[in-house]
């Protein structure tokens, strides 16, 4: 019992961590921006195919791989200031229902990109050698590579909160996303910070791929299959909130952790009642942030 | 979205325009009841599959365009309708067909009410958002699990059904009489959303559209306004669900995801979702470009994607706006917005 009930927490962590890299920069945009971008799965997708085009399936040590991530994060980083500049851009003034609409046609587009450059395929990409490995911890075998994508989820939640509530940049960001013409008229380049948060968003996106392209297989529906837990990480965590969707992100593994080893029958079913009692219970999220209705 | 486009799709015509619009609609119903004597087999299927989805986008529509809110999973409710339906022709339920048509109807519209109960009290088009595309992936999930519904392969072999009217039977075995029910039902249904629009339901969903506050204040009780229109909405999608089951004879879990739910999104911003025929105009615009590209698959996510978001940020009224504007220009009423 208590070796089963070690490996469905730490499994429910290591799921959770990965929910979190995919919804941090999901919800950093959507606190600056307040678009929901529903392209950020593809564009994470997209992350995960460069870094196996660049690194190949057999990463030679943990830096080759981080260093892998880093230049994926920097393409879809470019990616992200192109899809600014052509899409988004154009939707910071119109109603949400068309930022919603036109950001889903992208995540398409974006499928359809990955399907014609790379195929439909599965490809499957290693861990690198010093985290492919085993540990027994209470009974239980648990990856090494799990535990290195639980490292690097907490890594960037404490980076993300340090940014956002010990720093001057973080400070800037606040105040734009509170109020975007009470920061302009004070001296803020609003349109420049919109920016580079956008930016930040999809360098994100893409770093997650890169980190998590061992997890899975990798195929053109791995950004949809991530990307619908995320959404509903930072639905539950409260829109904007990057403590609320790091709560809602472990909440979630967990509970997906525990289907799938208690009732594996019906795997993947238990979340969505976890989507439909969070809702019900508090509809604004567990961390509402200030300034979204 | 101006002010001018939005009056100009939605009426304020001359009576000769009304008229002459009634006259194009009979002949194109003629035209469509004849299409089994004119074209061959697989472009028939193509105008089958054209209504369904005209019905689906229509449903689509009537919560997007008149009541302002945006379903992102409205294939789930295809989806029940379609599922249902074919169980229960492959089964044999011992259900007259028209009240399977029923049941699937009620089905949906009883999901719809279930998600409206959850999501609608509070509702920022978000929440819904992700709300109907976590209905869909979850049904998904389900019917994966269910082996009386197929799992992955789908449920084949749908029979098509005999109507039983007492005093005389129609068959629909054969396609062509099959199709012949499908344009009749597809008219039925359109006339019904016409008057659900056009009737004191429907001003007082465009009333919540255009403001919700406002709404509010004049006595609307908005939350179950918009889920009345989420119940006709979700019951509409699954009876264009139930109607394609016995035309395709095989449903499938291509038909529960994101990439059919963007049909009728696609569907009627093409054709202009600020008026009541946009998604049909769309339907039919869509399936003569799908029809004529056909021979390069995999190329569907670039095009649907692709036109979506160029539709979005370049004509948001869609065909109808267009062919508004440039109506207004030719009769010189002040072209500009």
């Amino acid at each position: 019992m208590s070796s089963q009930a070690v490996f469905v927490l730490f499994n429910g962590m290591a799921q959770g961590m990965a929910f979190f890299l995919v919804a941090a920069g999901l919800t950093w945009v959507f606190g600056i921006l307040k678009i929901l971008n529903l392209a950020h799965g593809a564009f994470f997708m997209l992350g995960a195919y460069i870094a196996y085009s660049v690194g190949g399936a057999w990463p030679a040590s943990i830096w080759t791989f981080l260093a892998v991530a880093l230049v994926a994060a920097a393409a879809v980083g470019v990616l992200g200031y192109l899809t600014d500049v052509l899409v988004l851009r154009r939707l910071r003034n119109v109603d949400y229902h068309y930022a919603l609409i036109a950001t889903f046609g992208l995540m398409l587009f974006c499928e359809g990109v990955a399907k014609a450059i790379w195929g439909t395929d599965y490809f499957a990409v290693m861990p690198p050698p010093e985290v492919d490995r085993a540990i027994v911890v209470g009974g239980s075998y648990i990856s090494v590579y799990t535990l290195f994508v639980i490292g690097t989820g907490l890594a960037l939640y404490a980076a993300l909160e340090i940014v956002m509530h010990r720093t001057w940049a973080g400070k800037i960001m606040r105040a734009v996303s509170n109020d975007p013409w009470m920061a302009g008229t004070v001296g803020i380049n609003v349109p420049l910070v919109l920016m580079l948060s956008v930016v930040a968003s999809f360098v994100l996106a893409g770093f997650a791929g890169g980190v998590l392209v061992p997890n899975q297989a990798l195929s053109p529906h791995v950004g949809a299959s991530f990307v619908l837990y995320a959404f509903m990480a930072v639905v539950i965590g409260g829109l904007g909130s990057i403590r609320g969707t790091f709560l809602a992100c472990i909440l979630l593994g967990i509970v997906e952790s525990a289907n799938a080893t208690f009732m594996a029958q019906y795997g993947g079913i238990a979340i969505y009642i976890l989507l439909a009692v969070a809702l019900v219970w508090k509809p604004n999220g567990l961390f509402p942030a200030q300034g979204t209705t | 979205m101006s002010e001018a486009s939005l009056a100009a799709a939605e009426g304020r015509r001359s009576g000769t325009e009304t008229r002459l619009g009634l006259l194009c609609l009979a002949v194109l119903v003629v035209l469509l009841f004849l299409a089994p004597g004119l074209v061959n087999p697989g472009i028939l299927f193509v105008i089958g599959m054209t209504l369904i989805q005209a019905v689906f986008a229509l449903s689509w529509n009537l919560l997007f365009g008149f009541t302002g809110l945006a379903s992102f999973g409205h294939a789930g409710f295809f989806a029940i309708g379609a599922y249902f339906t074919g169980a229960a022709l492959r089964y044999d339920f011992h259900l007259p067909f028209l009240a399977v048509l029923a049941v699937a109807g009620l089905l949906g519209a009883l999901v719809a009410l279930a998600i409206g109960v959850v999501a609608l009290k509070r509702l920022t088009g978000i929440f819904l958002a992700v709300l109907t595309v976590a209905l869909t992936e979850a049904m998904a999930k389900i019917i994966g699990f269910s082996p009386a519904l197929g799992e992955q392969d789908g449920l084949g072999n749908i029979p098509r059904p005999v109507i039983d009217l007492g005093l005389f039977r129609i068959d629909l075995t054969h396609g062509d009489d099959y199709y012949r029910f499908l344009v009749v039902a597809t008219v039925l249904i359109v006339a019904a959303l016409w008057w659900v629009v056009h009737s004191r339901l429907g001003r007082t969903f465009r009333a919540i559209r255009e403001d919700a506050d406002r709404a509010r204040f004049v006595g609307i009780d908005v939350a179950r306004y918009r889920v009345i229109s989420f119940m006709i909405s979700g019951g509409t999608a699954a009876l264009a669900g139930a109607l394609s089951a016995p035309l395709t004879r095989i449903v499938t879990l291509d038909q529960v995801n994101w990439l059919a739910s963007t049909q009728p999104i696609l569907n009627s911003l093409l054709g202009g979702f600020t008026s009541f025929w946009g998604p049909i105009v769309g339907s039919a615009a869509f399936s003569t470009i799908n029809y004529f590209t056909r021979g390069f698959p995999g190329l569907s996510e670039i095009m649907v994607g692709g036109i979506l978001v160029v539709v979005i940020l370049v004509a948001p009224t869609g065909i109808l706006g267009l062919l508004g504007k440039l109506r207004r220009r030719a009769l010189g009423k002040g072209g500009r917005k």
